[in-house]
């Protein structure tokens, strides 16, 4: 660059969301007339300053930049209505002159930011290895408040918080927050506004300037390559032709001293060439103020933005005076709304108290923090929950910005929307939560395929944006009986949800892409065969095949290694319904079949040694058999069913496993049929016979009074050889087989519980009908002493 | 008053306490004084949180939070009344006297709220005597505090609101918002001079017992008080306090060691809050009230009991005496509480705490 050394522009240094700032931009705009206008922003942003400006772009709205490779990296650039960036911008477009961004490409920022994070991580790790770490907070560097831009902001806001609060002090306020209104924003003169920020900068600067040097020369660095990056553009405007009177850098105030004379240290074209970029995309979206609030964590923002905007309104009025009426009076009708009945004449009192604590601080006019104050002493009656609400509501506001059809969207953006139209969606697309039931079958009666499929094909949408977390939809958990054919959403748009659309395009150019995508992580990355079955239920409601062969895949791989059958089963289990339903999806589960099987061999092959188990694990055991017995009835023409007949019998006969599930074995067994009547007295007698301890003896019988219980009841013999057990067990038995009997009855109910009595009382001879008065009433303060007596019991030796 | 008269006076009123700061700070005051008042705004902010005044350093009065004084102080400048609600022992009255005393240099206008106080006592009485010999004249009227108040220009004080029968509160509401009590006996009507306003206190503790009317709150500015929201904030009232107190009585022991107001001030907030100060353990908290004005008693108590009985020097027999005497009122229930807090968390405190301990014990057996 070969331009005189002593070419000096004009700098506007502002804070990005200040309507103060806004407005005495404009006032020196007018005032200057620039032909240029150099704008702080990602330099390849240009281009998108024409939809800015657009007359139906409204704000909140934010440029977006995303890295179109992993690891994804992203910033943002929001803009509001009061951002002084985007005043410029208008009035750039209003009088003809050049608008430009200016500062590092997208592309450069965040390969830097990758840069700086990756070095902070390796200080986090050399600095907690020898233990001594400094007392001395970090310095600030870009003022949290001066420079609130989407990447910098989280840094620097806990990095420079001291010297803020510091200043705070000095200046008899709060917090730098009320500071920076009253002595800034409160500022009606545009002079000693310009000069004042100026100056204020320029000091914090060189406060934290050395010491940012020395102990976050990252950070350093990448504020000094920004400058002479913003020098070079700012000589390229020269260059081409535009008077350096004539030209009007908009910057952070931090950097506004560093521009006024570009041409020393300007990037020169070696440093440019070697600059880091990693390639990078950039789109517009809709912003919220919920965002733009530092409530939701996002950074880059001020504390109230509505509240903000009201004040940029009351300016551009003429009236600034106005914004205590305005801001306590929109407080008090959102009270009223909600049905707190506040009067107007708490209203005025609550504008004169606000006024008279600015006067106590010398302030002409009263700040947000004293507002807020007076609202609740007055509206509040000195409560702040009852304001709470209704100051959020002013103070953030729920506004969000929408952006003309068609401009700059994202190919994701547009694919949902597509896919909205192709649906019959777009009615639902309100910010208002609406219900919608959709049954999945065929619909006969009418004409073509794509209506026959509507609901099934929303459902598809619906659930690939679930796996998206994009925050449209939800499901809610509809009736048993129609659960199979019929799902139920709620919708409801937000900001939110079109920003993580907007973001999940990092994931692919449409939703099917970026589904398949999501669906390949998730597969990559799980390591249990319960998640990966899970994936392949995923994959079939979100209608996509090839991504179902994937999760056959990967669940096969981890089936081979595993020997837990509670997981096995589990797994098999949800394979079954996949195919046992798939067809209403109209997914062609038959490449699951095979697996299936695989699971329910493996299962039958572990049974036996999982079945050596304690009573704990017995209880997922059960439920892993009985899922298991149920895919054998289910898939009895694919799966082996003679070797799961052989493994319960085998099972069931064997004295070393857990005696509960011997007991469950041998109720599936005769449940099943392959156990007779003889079979099954000579297994009772056999378990039930004098000498066994109580604890297998009782464990057993739980078992096996788990399953088909009528058979149980009706059965005489059973009930004989039980009384005959406990009349055989000595007073120490019966009270630890007590324990075991009282759990496997627990769970009968009444009538079952009066079947039990009858055949007791045949049994003993006494009337039926009292032994079941007995067995089923209230327990006698006597008896109750007596099971009392047994909770002392010890338990130890089990 | 006469300067012989404050020697031997039990409780100084705010005005003479700090008398010599008051002097100071109306000397050195460049801001706008209101009509009625006797300093600025400002300086009014700084006789209460304390600062700098000529040479003079101002102690605070009120520690806590600033902006509940700013918002105080604020509403007597818009003339409006001010209302204090807090728990027991949250320096409502302490803050309504300072507030009376640097804004019109007399705390003396109350009017003490109680079951008994009758419309009279707010507004006006007679001198029964001389109704009956000379009929009613100005001479036999006998004015209630909040109306020389009104004819002084000065702030008066309304302790205990909301302790007062319904109809005796809402005698306040003709005051407040037409500023005037009229006595139709003489045929005239008293107006309120610049200056005028009234600063009330009502405890939380007796909400629902007589609530106040819609009518009546919305007269009012309405702040509440907490309770001293971190332990250094309530360790540095309480030493402040404690050694103020101690001098004013002339109590012949040292003032209490720090870590004896640590203890007391640790106690005393782990109780009120229901659990200990790491956040760990759950307490069950006393039926009674155990504010930091408690904590002030106490601590003053058992300098009196130490200086009177002992050695001058505080010991833990001393505290524990106290310590007793402020947490066990309801005898039964909270004595069990003290003796589960003792036992549970105090004796597993280490050894500086052992000798409190052993004392609470047999104290509280």
């Amino acid at each position: 660059m070969k331009t005189a050394a002593d070419v000096k522009v004009s700098v506007f240094g502002v804070r990005h969301l200040s309507p103060g700032g806004a407005r005495h931009l404009l006032q020196y705009l007018d005032q200057v007339r620039p032909t240029a206008v150099l704008i702080e922003g990602p330099s390849d942003a240009t281009s998108m300053i024409r939809d800015l400006v657009h007359p139906s772009t409204v704000p909140p709205v934010a440029v977006l930049a995303f890295t179109d490779e992993m690891p994804v990296r992203t910033a943002l650039w929001p803009f509001a209505v009061y951002s002084p960036e985007l005043q410029a911008m208008r009035w750039a477009a209003k009088h003809k002159a050049l608008c430009e961004m200016i500062d590092l490409p997208s592309g450069s920022a965040l390969a830097l930011q990758d840069l700086r994070r990756r070095t902070e991580e390796e200080k986090v790790s050399r600095k907690a290895a020898p233990g001594a770490e400094s007392e001395i907070e970090p310095p600030s560097e870009e003022a949290a408040s001066i420079e609130p831009e989407g990447v910098e902001e989280s840094e620097a806001e806990t990095a420079g918080r001291s010297i803020y609060e510091r200043i705070a002090e000095l200046a008899d306020e709060h917090d730098y927050d009320t500071y920076w209104e009253r002595h800034y924003e409160h500022n009606a003169n545009p002079d000693t506004y310009r000069d004042s920020i100026l100056a204020f900068s320029a000091e914090m600067r060189s406060l934290g300037e050395d010491r940012e040097r020395s102990d976050q020369p990252e950070e350093h660095a990448y504020n000094h390559v920004r400058e002479a990056y913003m020098q070079r553009q700012i000589l390229k405007a020269v260059e081409a032709g535009h008077d350096p009177s004539k030209i009007v850098v908009v910057c952070g105030a931090y950097h506004a001293a560093a521009l006024e004379h570009p041409a020393k240290g300007a990037m020169s074209d070696e440093e440019l060439a070697s600059m880091p970029s990693r390639s990078s995309k950039l789109t517009l979206m809709p912003y919220s103020y919920y965002r733009l609030s530092s409530l939701s964590g996002y950074g880059a923002g001020n504390n109230a933005p509505h509240y903000f905007q009201l004040m940029w309104e009351a300016m551009e009025s003429g009236q600034p005076e106005d914004l205590p009426r305005v801001y306590l009076s929109t407080t008090a009708r959102a009270l009223r709304a909600s049905g707190t009945h506040r009067s107007t004449a708490e209203v005025i009192e609550a504008v004169r108290m606000a006024e008279g604590l600015a006067s106590l601080h010398g302030g002409s006019a009263p700040t947000l923090l004293e507002l807020r104050d007076a609202a609740q002493t007055l509206l509040g009656r000195g409560d702040l929950s009852v304001v709470a609400e209704a100051l959020a509501r002013v103070d953030v506001g729920t506004e969000i910005g929408s952006l003309a059809e068609g401009v700059s969207q994202t190919p994701l953006q547009d694919d949902l929307n597509r896919e909205l139209k192709r649906l019959k969606l777009t009615k639902y697309k309100t910010a208002v939560a609406t219900d919608l039931s959709l049954d999945l079958r065929e619909n006969r009666r009418v004409s073509s395929q794509e209506a026959a499929f509507l609901d099934l094909n929303r459902s598809f949408l619906f659930h690939r944006l679930e796996l998206l977390e994009i925050p449209f939809v939800r499901s809610r958990p509809n009736n048993a009986d129609r659960a199979v054919w019929a799902e139920d959403w709620i919708i409801q748009w937000t900001p939110e949800a079109e920003i993580r659309v907007v973001e999940s395009t990092l994931l692919g150019e449409t939703i099917e892409i970026a589904c398949a995508h999501r669906l390949r992580e998730k597969l990559e990355a799980c390591t249990s065969i319960s998640e990966a079955s899970a994936l392949i239920g995923v994959s079939v409601r979100c209608g996509m095949t090839a991504q179902m062969e994937d999760g056959r895949r990967v669940l096969q791989a981890l089936a081979a290694d595993s020997r837990d059958v509670a997981q096995i089963s589990g797994a098999a289990s949800r394979l079954s319904g996949i195919i046992a339903y798939g067809d209403i999806r109209r997914a062609d589960t038959a490449p699951l079949v095979p697996l299936l099987e695989q699971l329910f061999f493996r299962g039958c092959l572990y049974l036996s040694d999982a079945a050596n188990c304690n009573d704990e694990a017995a209880y997922g055991m059960v439920s892993a058999i009985g899922e298991l017995n149920k895919i054998a009835q289910e898939h009895d023409d694919t799966v082996d069913v003679p070797l799961w007949t052989q493994e319960l019998n085998a099972l069931s006969e064997r004295d070393d496993r857990n005696p509960k599930l011997s007991g469950f074995a041998c109720a599936l067994l005769l449940e099943r049929g392959e156990m007779d009547a003889e079979q099954c007295a000579a297994e009772v007698s056999r378990r039930l016979s004098p000498g066994i301890p109580a604890d297998l003896g009782a464990g057993w019988f739980e078992g096996l009074s788990m399953r088909n219980r009528y058979a149980l009841l009706s059965r005489m013999s059973l009930w004989v050889q039980l009384n005959d057990y406990i009349n055989s067990l000595g007073d120490e038995e019966f009270k630890r087989a007590l324990v075991f009997l009282r759990r496997a009855f627990s769970s009968f109910s009444a009538h079952e519980k009066t079947m039990i009595a009858e055949a007791l009382g045949e049994l003993w001879g006494v009337n039926a009908e009292q032994a079941a008065e007995i067995l089923t009433g209230e327990l006698k303060e006597e008896e109750d002493k007596m099971l009392d007596e047994l909770n002392d019991f010890d338990f130890g030796d089990f | 008053m006469a300067a012989a008269h404050t020697q031997d006076t039990m409780r100084l009123p705010a005005e003479l306490l700090y008398q010599q700061e008051i002097e100071v700070l109306k000397k050195e005051d460049k801001g706008d004084v209101p009509p009625g008042w006797q300093m600025s705004p400002r300086a009014v902010l700084t006789y209460i949180t304390g600062g700098k005044a000529g040479k003079l350093d101002i102690t605070p009065k009120y520690i806590g939070n600033r902006r509940l004084v700013e918002m105080a102080i604020a509403t007597l400048v818009t003339d409006r009344a001010l209302l204090l609600i807090g728990e027991p022992g949250t320096a409502k009255s302490w803050l309504s006297e300072n507030l009376a005393a640097a804004v019109s240099g007399n705390s003396g206008l109350v009017v003490q709220g109680t079951a008994g106080t009758s419309e009279e006592q707010v507004r006006y009485s007679w001198n029964y005597a001389m109704l009956l010999a000379n009929g009613p004249t100005p001479e036999a009227l006998v004015r209630s505090p909040i109306m020389r108040a009104m004819e002084g220009g000065s702030v008066a004080r309304f302790e205990e609101i909301s302790r007062c029968a319904s109809e005796v509160q809402d005698a306040l509401i003709s005051i407040l918002s037409e500023k005037t009590v009229s006595v139709p006996e003489l045929g005239n009507e008293t107006s309120a001079r610049k200056g005028f306003s009234i600063i009330a206190t009502a405890n939380t503790r007796d909400r629902g017992v007589n609530e106040m009317s819609a009518a009546l709150k919305r007269r009012f500015n309405i702040i509440v008080l907490p309770a001293p929201s971190d332990l250094e904030t309530e360790l540095s009232i309480v030493k402040k306090r404690v050694s103020e107190i101690a001098a004013s009585y002339e109590l012949k022991a040292s003032p209490p060691a720090d870590e004896a107001l640590l203890k007391v001030v640790t106690i005393f907030r782990e109780l009120r809050s229901g659990m200990t100060l790491d956040r760990k353990e759950k307490l069950k908290s006393p039926a009674g009230v155990i504010s930091t004005a408690e904590a002030i008693s106490l601590l003053t108590n058992s300098m009196a009991l130490a200086a009177s009985f002992g050695s001058g020097e505080m010991t833990d027999e001393d505290l524990a005496a106290g310590l007793q005497g402020a947490i066990v009122k309801d005898d039964d229930k909270d004595k069990l509480v003290w003796k589960e807090y003792l036992d549970n968390v105090m004796k597993k405190r280490g050894s500086e705490w052992r000798g409190l301990y052993q004392a609470c014990r047999e104290m509280n057996e």
